[in-house]
């Protein structure tokens, strides 16, 4: 409610004003569109990964439902709907109902403060603390996880479980240190020198004020708002790859999907889940899909941003050409989203699962390191190049080669990592064919006398 | 799983009373379990992720086999062994009635011979196409098992048009096979082997190179030499610890005679040595199938032998080199239409003695690596 509503005397009075204000109207709209995207979101993702996942594995994938099979996966959520929820004897039954729920929740709040378009925003688009909000929200996902593998009282659930608390408590952190370094960007390029951490105000500062051509309508009816030459990813390419890599891991999605590795585990924590209970914790792994392509886009891709935007909802435009535009930001916007999920559909196709200390190792010994190593390197640019007397413009190239040049360096090193971590596995054999050449009698390989490999004839076997 | 308080045990060295302490962990893997290669159970010991211990029960899948055979007469018994390791009917069904004709003394025409040792090669590249689909299956990559049974499914296309049947196919007779080739078979051959060339390339760019494949694999179950000789390993188990063995090469027999091999051998000794071991045994076969299609003879594809065959008395042991190492027919026959005693030295069976061996010491996750490196058959196993 807000400040301007007079306060009745009555309590109940007070629930009615506030019920039929026109913020709950918003918040009911807000609630349901949010619920409603979610499901879509994760019904035509589902549909896209087993379509795409066909065609990179030579195979059809759903044919029989709908044209194209497109149906399918509505049937699929039809079926869940109606299943028997099946409870294991000797569960912990509240920990267990309520797991998938609170696997949810934070999932359905984080989009609270997406921004889809110019306009297009929920209640809390314009949250000055987004990326913090978003991050905390990521960061309640892994409370459900651990309830569902306690709950289930299985032990493959509970190794799931465990395993997913520390591999999403873990890959925490590089996540949120990979966006850092775009916060501090962010200090620079805004005047007040403060920076800012609201997912509009750095979505606003990857558009440049000035392209080529302007003033000419075509150019800037395609370039306004549209600058990709000022996206985040040119400055900070490495910190996309491991934002990205990390968004992987929390999202439990191949190769970081240990929790639910079904050639190890199962299905992990959801060994004893079924039905729509079942269903609900895939609505949150895709609506998490969802959320780390939705920030990827908005911090490294400028969001929204793409030809016509910006021209079509400037102040001054008729109301239709305003409508337009902000469908077309939502167009771009969910295009970008769903490309970067093509990638996670892309990456699950090709790459096999890591292991659980490898996984750590990954987290610890180089993703860690790496982001760490990053924010040094972006304050001590800005300051020296600072001292010197270089614009922001300068400061942005030169961090932006420094970045690229991190970005192959990183490769070197994992493949370095992978080298030295190979010649210490094949150690045991290289030993052990020392030993084997130090002995002068060996079993090895005893040749036969010429004549009988030479096929004389004889019964079928080569003779007895 | 938590402490371990109220529970009568003595308690554990160096750890102080109220001090938390970790317990053992039971894990029972399979029989129903994805990754366990049908129904297979391990009964792991855990600590944390760690494996202290395993004990694998086999069983689930016994059948009698061996006893059929007793009750079959000798050539309705080469139909059950199809049913014994199920990915290599060919080679099966090739070492039992090449048992019989060590005993009979026959020996079976050249064309026979080739056709058996092209459908032999053929077998030995889908059982190892379906052992390394799945065992990146195991490993959480999902596209390799698609790819493999797609050229799985040519050959097995073959195999129908030769025996009427994909899978038990039931081709091989005492004294030759069944049918010669049909017309346009061996041109439907070549062009699978032109595409499957293409394909393994294809595979291979998809594995070979994954830096996540190297680190699950390399190091990860290693036998040493004289281990693997001292648990009888045989195949590519045997050969990928650096040993070179092969019965093609060291007990030739039939058109392996003629038609030289090239044993493939890696000395790593680990999951990943037994990978490449059968990615190149693959590229070997397949040279193989083209070499003796080249060299195949004309003539007879059998002798004439009686339906109702009576083997002499007697006893022999006679062995090929399968898929998946050294499968024997110890064969007994007391004059009679039935075999008396018909064994079945099943390689799966002997390989997977190492794997408690193996596991120790591993992590969870490794469990997996490794039985899907054994490449193990559980109707083999069990029979």
């Amino acid at each position: 409610m807000s400040g301007g509503v007079v306060l009745a005397e009555v309590w109940w009075e007070q629930l009615l004003h506030g019920i039929l204000s026109w913020e709950f109207l918003q918040f009911v709209v807000a609630f349901v569109s949010i619920f409603g995207f979610v499901l879509t979101s994760a019904v035509i993702l589902i549909l896209a990964e087993r379509k795409v996942m066909a065609w990179m594995q030579d195979r059809y994938g759903p044919l029989h439902t709908g044209p194209w099979g497109l149906l399918q996966t509505v049937a699929d959520v039809g079926k869940l709907l109606l299943k028997e929820d099946i409870h294991a004897g000797k569960i912990d039954k509240a920990v267990f109902i309520l797991a998938p729920s609170v696997f949810l929740a934070p999932v359905i709040a984080s989009f609270a403060v997406l921004p889809f378009s110019p306009y297009i925003s929920l209640p809390g688009g314009p949250l000055a603390t987004g990326i913090v909000y978003l991050i905390a929200m990521s960061s309640l996902d892994v409370v459900g996880v651990v309830m569902a593998g306690w709950g289930s009282n299985n032990k493959y659930a509970l190794i799931g479980g465990l395993r997913s608390a520390a591999q999403m408590i873990s890959y925490e952190l590089p996540l949120v240190l990979s966006l850092v370094s775009i916060v501090m960007l962010t200090s620079i390029l805004l005047d007040n020198g403060l920076g800012t951490i609201a997912i509009k105000d750095i979505m606003n500062l990857q558009m440049a004020q000035s392209w080529p051509g302007k003033g000419n309508p075509v150019w800037d009816f395609i370039f306004e708002g549209f600058t990709p030459w000022a996206w985040f990813i040119l400055v900070q390419p490495l910190l996309l790859l491991i934002y990205y890599t990390c968004g992987l891991a929390e999202t439990n999605r191949s190769p970081f999907d240990l929790p639910e590795a079904e050639s190890e585990l199962v299905a992990g924590y959801l060994t004893e889940y079924s039905g729509m209970r079942w269903a609900l914790f895939y609505l949150g792994e895709y609506g998490n899909m969802t959320i780390v392509s939705a920030i990827t886009a908005m911090l490294f891709l400028g969001g929204w941003s793409g030809p016509g935007v910006a021209f079509l909802t400037a102040p001054g435009m008729a109301i239709g050409w305003q409508v337009l535009g902000n469908l077309l930001a939502l167009f771009y916007f969910i295009l970008k989203i769903y490309l970067l999920c093509g990638v996670f559909i892309w990456v699950r196709t090709t790459l096999p699962r890591l292991r659980a200390d490898q996984l750590m190792q990954f987290a610890w010994l180089i993703l860690i390191p790496t982001t760490l190593v990053n924010i040094v390197l972006t304050g001590a640019l800005y300051l020296v190049l600072n001292a010197l007397g270089a614009s922001n413009l300068v400061f942005l190239i030169v961090l932006g080669v420094v970045n690229w040049l991190m970005l192959f360096g990183f490769f070197w090193v994992v493949s370095r990592a992978t080298t030295a971590s190979t010649r210490r596995a094949v150690a045991p054999a290289i030993r052990a064919r020392q030993r084997l050449a130090a002995l002068t009698t060996t079993p090895v390989a005893p040749q036969l006398p010429e004549p009988e490999r030479a096929g004389v004839t004889g019964a079928a076997g080569g003779g007895r | 799983m938590a402490t371990n308080q109220g529970v009568n045990r003595p308690p554990l060295e160096g750890v102080a009373p109220g001090e938390l302490r970790s317990e053992e962990m039971i894990l029972n893997m399979g029989p129903q379990h994805p990754s366990t290669h049908g129904v297979l159970r391990l009964v792991l010991t855990l600590e944390g992720e760690t494996v202290v211990d395993c004990t694998p029960v086999i069983g689930y899948l016994h059948r009698g086999i061996e006893k059929i055979l007793e009750n079959r007469t000798v050539m309705a018994g080469i139909r059950y062994m199809d049913n014994a390791d199920y990915l290599s009917p060919m080679l099966n069904e090739t070492a039992y009635v090449g048992a019989v004709e060590q005993l009979m003394g026959i020996e079976p025409p050249r064309r026979a011979q080739y056709i058996r040792l092209i459908t032999n090669e053929l077998q030995r590249i889908a059982s190892h196409l379906v052992a390394i689909g799945t065992y990146l299956l195991d490993l959480g990559a999902f596209t390799p098992i698609l790819w493999t049974f797609r050229d799985r499914e040519g050959i097995l296309s073959l195999f129908e048009a030769l025996g009427g049947s994909r899978f038990n196919v039931n081709y091989m007779r005492v004294g030759g096979v069944l049918h010669d080739f049909p017309k346009g078979w061996l041109q439907q051959c070549e062009a699978w082997c032109n595409q499957f060339e293409k394909n393994l390339q294809e595979l291979e760019t998809l594995i070979t190179g994954n830096e996540i494949f190297e680190a699950r694999t390399q190091g990860v179950g290693y036998v040493d030499p004289q281990q693997a000789i001292a648990y009888g390993l045989t195949g590519p188990m045997l050969r990928a610890s650096g040993v070179n063995w092969d019965l093609r090469v060291n007990r030739p027999y039939m058109a392996y005679r003629e038609v030289k091999v090239n044993p493939q051998v890696r000395q790593e000794g680990d999951c990943y040595a037994r990978y490449r071991v059968r990615m190149q045994e693959m590229a070997e076969s397949l040279r193989l199938v083209r070499v003796a299609m080249d060299q195949l003879p004309g003539g007879p594809i059998s002798t004439r032998t009686p339906i109702a065959l009576r083997p002499p008395r007697g006893e022999t042991y006679f062995a090929i080199e399968s898929s998946k190492g050294e499968l024997g027919i110890y064969f007994i026959s007391n004059g009679s239409e039935y075999p008396w005693r018909a064994k079945i030295r099943g390689p799966s069976f002997v390989n997977l003695q190492i794997l408690p061996e193996l596991l120790r010491g591993h992590k969870m996750s490794d469990v997996v690596a490794i039985l899907g490196s054994l490449d193990i058959v559980l109707g083999e196993v069990d029979r």
